[in-house]
């Protein structure tokens, strides 16, 4: 029962980590928070699920590609509107909840009914010490960890990676040293794009998609981003995985009726006790 | 003038179920129930200038109060407008108070947890509050024997309540305590050393928001005389922040436009069918695109392009 739990917890906490990288990433350049990001990997998973269907591509490649056409989609998405959206943060809650609401209701449209995603992880079952799951749980946790390696290497070695931590650590400064910003911005959205529906790659094949999942996990995995620092990658992926394991936690042995309580009631208890997050740098103004 | 306007307008008003179809009543009545939590959104906004997604939540809780005393324990319905306000204020400053410390982006933060908090409980505590069923047969509202159950006498008490909560905004606004809030929102800190109590001010402005959304929900179901949780979504949330967000938040009177206006377009926008919430969404989007400063700023924008058009005439 508790391995059970816990292996559930973590393959859950991943998906959560990964779609709170898209929020970390936006949040660190830009200082902003894009509530479109649950829709973006609601629709990212689509895009898997269209992609996957057509071309019944193994996983890797599946993953690659639908990765490379969602950064595509956020360079184009980021140049059309959010460029606009950048005066000041209630402007681009506003703005980025409006094209989430148009996103979940042109996908609604199209997909009226939750759809099944092809397994592109085989339907095997994996025994571990009593527990039985689903293969599919080991992909998401190793194309996780890869996703993150691949993410850190992207940051530290290259030469776009080091521009878009300039970004993120003084956005003038960073230009005033040759940076194009306008150029690595839009990059972050492309990125947080990409790593949105890589993680809609990753859980579609769990359940069934439907036009309003991104709604619960975005919201959750946005606490996860807070709760392990916003503008910590790392806080974010050790967030995504503290929430998931506890969640699961609370619904196995408290009630599973109010296990969608707890990633809430840490993201206010972070807010109010600790707002840098777990692993955040940086104050919010508090008087 | 003015005041002679005001009244004509205040008669004009009045008289529109007389002579307005009945649909054009009922979406009257919703622009007048919704003016409550949208001005509630000004005291919060306009003054403390700290943005909340909670809203929505918050008139969900003034609404199953009612929803359930009058249901489950037989109250009437007149009895149950203090509690209903009463239980949103609890609800908000429980939960919300710790959070006024914070400002900008991490309040927003955290009123999205406060909306959800709530949301789940309505939806799960199932014992209380009949969760995803909801609550049916909510009586409707009656003044002794008099009852309003049908769009037309319904307009008169959400129109009445939204009158009395207009002029009470604006007495609050003027006093003290609205020259302290005045002040605060303008710097905290030198409010603070010039002897504003900024955290009690911002923690009475959160109460006075939830007071109003709370009458608001209350109203809000014995029109509907039918509640659900799915009904307190983040959507109304949404839908009150632009509301006050397009009328300018200090703007009583903005507000009030504001909310008519959006509240008349989501309605007029029924003949998009299932396309109605992608521009519903759209306006959102690219009314922030393009109007960041508020949809009423059009107006210098209108005057600056009327004015060159004239010059060059000249």
């Amino acid at each position: 029962m508790l391995a059970q739990i816990l292996i559930g917890g973590i393959a859950t906490g991943c998906i959560y980590a990964i779609v709170g990288l898209g929020f970390t990433l936006v949040y660190r350049s830009m200082r902003m928070v894009n509530f479109a990001q649950g829709q973006v990997f609601m629709a990212g998973t689509f895009l898997g699920l269209v992609i996957a269907n057509r071309f019944e591509l193994p996983a890797v490649p599946l993953i690659i590609i639908v990765g490379a056409v969602a950064f595509l989609i956020g360079l184009i998405v980021e140049k059309l509107v959010f460029r606009r959206l950048y005066h000041n943060h209630e402007v681009f809650v506003v703005g980025s909840i409006g094209l989430g609401i148009v996103l979940t209701n042109a996908i609604r449209i199209m997909f009226p009914e939750p759809v099944p995603f092809p397994k592109v992880f085989g339907t095997g079952i994996v025994t571990v010490g009593g527990a039985f799951f689903q293969a599919a749980y080991l992909w998401v946790v190793g194309l996780t960890v890869i996703l993150v390696v691949g993410l850190h290497a992207l940051f530290s070695y290259t030469k776009a990676g080091r521009a878009l931590r300039a970004v993120a650590s003084d956005i003038e400064m960073a230009g005033a040293v040759g940076v194009d910003v306008r150029k690595a911005i839009a990059q972050t959205f492309g990125l947080s794009f990409a790593v949105a529906a890589i993680a809609g790659v990753l859980i579609g094949p769990l359940y069934f998609v439907s036009f309003d999942m991104g709604d619960m996990i975005g919201l959750k995995a946005f606490s996860a981003a807070v709760f392990g620092g916003i503008n910590s990658i790392p806080g974010t992926i050790l967030g995504g995985v503290i929430i998931g394991l506890l969640e699961n936690l609370a619904g196995g042995y408290i009630s599973s009726a109010y296990k969608d309580l707890v990633a809430f009631i840490i993201l206010l208890l972070t807010l109010v006790v600790r707002p840098n997050g777990l692993l955040g740098r940086a104050t919010p103004v508090k008087v | 003038m003015k005041t002679a306007m005001t009244f004509i307008g205040i008669g004009a008003l009045f008289l529109i179920p007389a002579v307005a179809p009945a649909y054009l009543v009922h979406i009257a009545t919703f622009i007048a129930i919704y003016t409550l939590p949208v001005i509630g959104l000004g005291f919060l906004t306009g003054f403390t200038n700290r943005i909340s997604l909670a809203q929505g939540a918050i008139f969900g809780v003034g609404a199953y109060v009612t929803a359930l005393l009058t249901t489950q324990y037989g109250w009437s319905p007149v009895a149950a407008f203090l509690p209903s306000i009463i239980g949103a204020v609890l609800v908000a400053t429980v939960l919300g108070a710790p959070a006024m410390r914070l400002a900008g982006l991490y309040f927003v933060m955290a009123t999205i947890a406060i909306h959800q908090i709530v949301w789940i409980v309505l939806m799960n505590w199932i014992d209380l509050t009949n969760g995803p069923q909801g609550v049916r047969s909510i009586p409707p509202l009656a003044i002794g024997s008099l009852k309003l159950e049908t769009p037309h006498t319904y307009y008169y008490a959400a129109f009445g309540a939204a009158l009395v909560s207009f002029f009470l905004a604006r007495r609050i606004v003027s006093s003290r305590l609205g020259l302290q809030l005045r002040a605060l929102s303008e710097d905290e800190l030198a409010s603070a050393m010039s002897g504003v109590p900024v955290y009690r001010a911002k923690v009475v402005a959160l109460a006075l928001s939830a007071a109003w959304a709370g009458a608001g929900g209350f109203l809000y179901a014995h029109y509907m005389r039918f509640v659900h949780p799915e009904m307190f979504t983040l959507e109304p949330s949404i839908l009150f922040l632009t509301m006050a967000m397009f009328g300018g938040y200090r703007s009583l009177i903005g507000m009030v436009i504001a909310t008519a206006v959006l509240e008349s377009a989501t309605e007029f926008l029924r003949p998009f069918g299932e396309f109605r919430m992608i521009v519903y969404g759209l306006i959102l989007m690219l009314g922030m695109m393009f109007f960041p400063k508020g949809v009423l700023t059009l107006g210098p924008v209108w005057h600056r392009w009327f004015g060159r058009s004239r010059s060059a005439n000249a």
